[in-house]
């Protein structure tokens, strides 16, 4: 392979995670952590970088001694790895991040079963050498995190007017309590969803 | 039989290394996490007691005390934790009272999951410095829609009666409960 | 409190008032991709229910009796998910041997139940708000029936919908997290039904 043909291909990896199979709008993968902690931008922001740490290292891990793990056990050497990371990830905000951890709560351990983190191992990690399972990993990561800053600050500035605790709507600003809601969540991240869809169908026509 | 081998080796040996690698993240960040919840502990007493310069804890009936004195060393009130059921969740505070248990001397929400822009405005100062110089004698009460008449009332937030009496409520019991064994 | 209504209270509260898919955000996964058809949901969530009653029981005498006595919390979110996928795999070939039927009305909804975040969040909350044994099979059975019924009324819904004519941009996963969200507004009336 020469060095131009790696490039093109592994912008295309990197791309994928972006848009074209965004875990969360086109794969609808990894819900649970996107409705939960959306409610405000900096937490949906944090929630991304502690998924993209967990993704891009079990990425790493795995394609790197992907030769030596024997395909029967490779779900269960998968789970432990990532629950490692996971760990590694919660501890780390629990110590440095002290406020942050606490609104996040029991979902940074719930990136365990986060569908994006297995799913990339098992299709692709597992298949392929480090340099593009880490480029898949990492668009795939960048992509969950987008959406959750997108979802994170509509729902914050609707719900609170504010964005990354910046005033943006001044206090005569009537708040939609519902957006910090589970149901404002759901009904804001459908329609962020059928937006995006429409997008697709008008670049492709 | 050899596939079996490489199979419980390779389980065992990624075990092994994820469970050091937990061991050694473990001993690191524990230590800055305990630190983590005595400063926020301590930050809340000294919002609650601005004259406040030390504290001693202890334990009372399940409750964690804390003696607070001021700069000349004086003993100035206690500082105690409580929780309860709020209307969505378990609200955790840290209230304080004069040396004579009859007067609250302040209230700080630490943690709690009620309603956002309702049940969550217990946190606000707007509600929790009506407990500055609140009588805890009898106990604490709660009016709706009126301003509080006795020195013992506040008023609930409209819209959130249930978080605002289980605020009282908690409080309440908390202090009956260390009542008798403090003095 | 009377030991009785604590164990009903849990149960009240894990299937309705706080409803694990429309006030925890657990198990959206399924929720979404299992819900077009009655019998599919019917039969994912008993399966489900069982998994997180066993998954409760057993992943509290591993903390109780192994985590914490040997100083190890931080092996919780390893442990319980090893005990979580190990379950789902005897329950599997358990259900293969002893009855094929139900095996196979099950069987493709086993393996996903693994990575269900309702079962790992019901090991969590189990242990931060320090359940005893008989509380946390009572919330397991409970949080599996919310999770069943959500997913019953969700499905029923669905079904409505395949006659109907929705926006092609929010077909699917659009029009599905909408009704969630009403379902979810609705759900919220019960908040005030537990008060002390």
């Amino acid at each position: 392979m020469t060095d131009g043909k790696n490039c093109a291909a592994c912008g295309k990896e990197f791309c994928k995670g972006l848009w074209r199979e965004n875990p969360i709008l086109v794969q609808v993968l990894g819900m649970c952590p996107t409705l939960a902690v959306t409610t405000k931008a900096l937490f949906g922001f944090s929630m991304g970088m502690a998924t993209l740490f967990v993704l891009v290292s079990s990425s790493l891990v795995i394609s790197s001694i992907r030769k030596l793990i024997p395909p029967q056990v490779r779900i269960a050497t998968f789970t432990v790895i990532i629950a490692t990371f996971v760990t590694c990830a919660d501890y780390f905000l629990k110590a440095n991040f002290y406020t942050i951890s606490k609104e996040l709560g029991p979902y940074v351990p719930l990136i365990v079963v986060n569908c994006i983190i297995l799913g990339r191992q098992e299709a692709f990690a597992y298949k392929n050498n480090v340099l593009e399972s880490l480029t898949d990993a990492v668009g795939m990561g960048l992509g969950f995190s987008i959406v959750l800053v997108i979802l994170g600050s509509i729902r914050e500035l609707l719900g609170f007017g504010t964005i990354f605790y910046y005033e943006i709507f001044g206090k005569g600003f009537e708040r939609w309590v519902i957006m910090a809601l589970p149901a404002g969540a759901f009904i804001t991240l459908g329609f962020l969803v059928g937006f995006f869809n429409w997008i697709n169908k008008r670049v492709k026509a | 039989m050899r596939n079996a081998i490489k199979m419980i080796s390779v389980l065992t040996i990624v075990g092994l290394i994820s469970g050091a690698a937990l061991v050694l993240v473990y001993s690191y960040a524990n230590p800055l996490i305990e630190k983590n919840k005595k400063n926020e502990m301590k930050k809340a007493i000294f919002r609650i007691f601005p004259d406040g310069k030390s504290y001693t804890g202890e334990t009372v009936d399940e409750v964690d005390v804390f003696r607070v004195k001021n700069a000349e060393d004086t003993f100035i009130g206690y500082a105690f934790l409580a929780e309860g059921n709020g209307y969505q969740g378990v609200i955790e505070m840290m209230a304080g009272i004069s040396p004579d248990m009859e007067t609250v001397v302040g209230l700080e929400i630490l943690d709690s999951q009620e309603t956002p822009g309702l049940g969550g405005e217990i946190a606000t100062d707007k509600f929790t410095s009506q407990f500055k110089a609140l009588k805890a004698a009898p106990e604490i009460a709660y009016v709706k829609n009126v301003k509080p008449a006795r020195p013992n009332e506040i008023q609930a937030i409209t819209g959130a009666t249930i978080s605002s009496r289980a605020v009282v409520t908690i409080l309440n019991e908390t202090i009956k409960k260390i009542k008798g064994k403090l003095k | 409190m009377p030991m009785a209504t604590t164990l009903v209270l849990i149960f009240v509260s894990a299937a309705i008032t706080h409803n694990f898919v429309l006030t925890y955000f657990l198990g959206i996964c399924p929720f979404i991709g299992v819900s077009r058809r009655i019998e599919q949901a019917v039969g994912m969530g008993m399966a489900t229910t069982f998994v997180m009653t066993l998954a409760a029981m057993v992943t509290w005498v591993i903390y109780y009796f192994i985590l914490i006595p040997f100083k190890l919390p931080f092996l919780q979110y390893a442990a319980f998910i090893i005990v979580i996928a190990s379950l789902v795999q005897i329950v599997e070939m358990f259900l293969r041997k002893t009855s094929p039927q139900l095996y196979r009305a099950l069987g493709i909804y086993l393996p996903l139940i693994t990575t269900n975040c309702a079962i790992l969040g019901l090991t969590l909350f189990m242990v931060l708000r320090e359940y005893s044994f008989l509380e946390s099979v009572v919330f397991g059975v409970g949080a599996g029936c919310g999770f069943t019924l959500a997913l019953i009324i969700m499905s029923g819904i669905r079904e409505e919908l395949d006659c109907c004519d929705i926006p092609g941009p929010l077909e699917g996963a659009g029009i599905t997290l909408i009704i969630a969200g009403l379902l979810a507004l609705a759900f919220m009336g019960f908040g005030g039904l537990i008060s002390k």
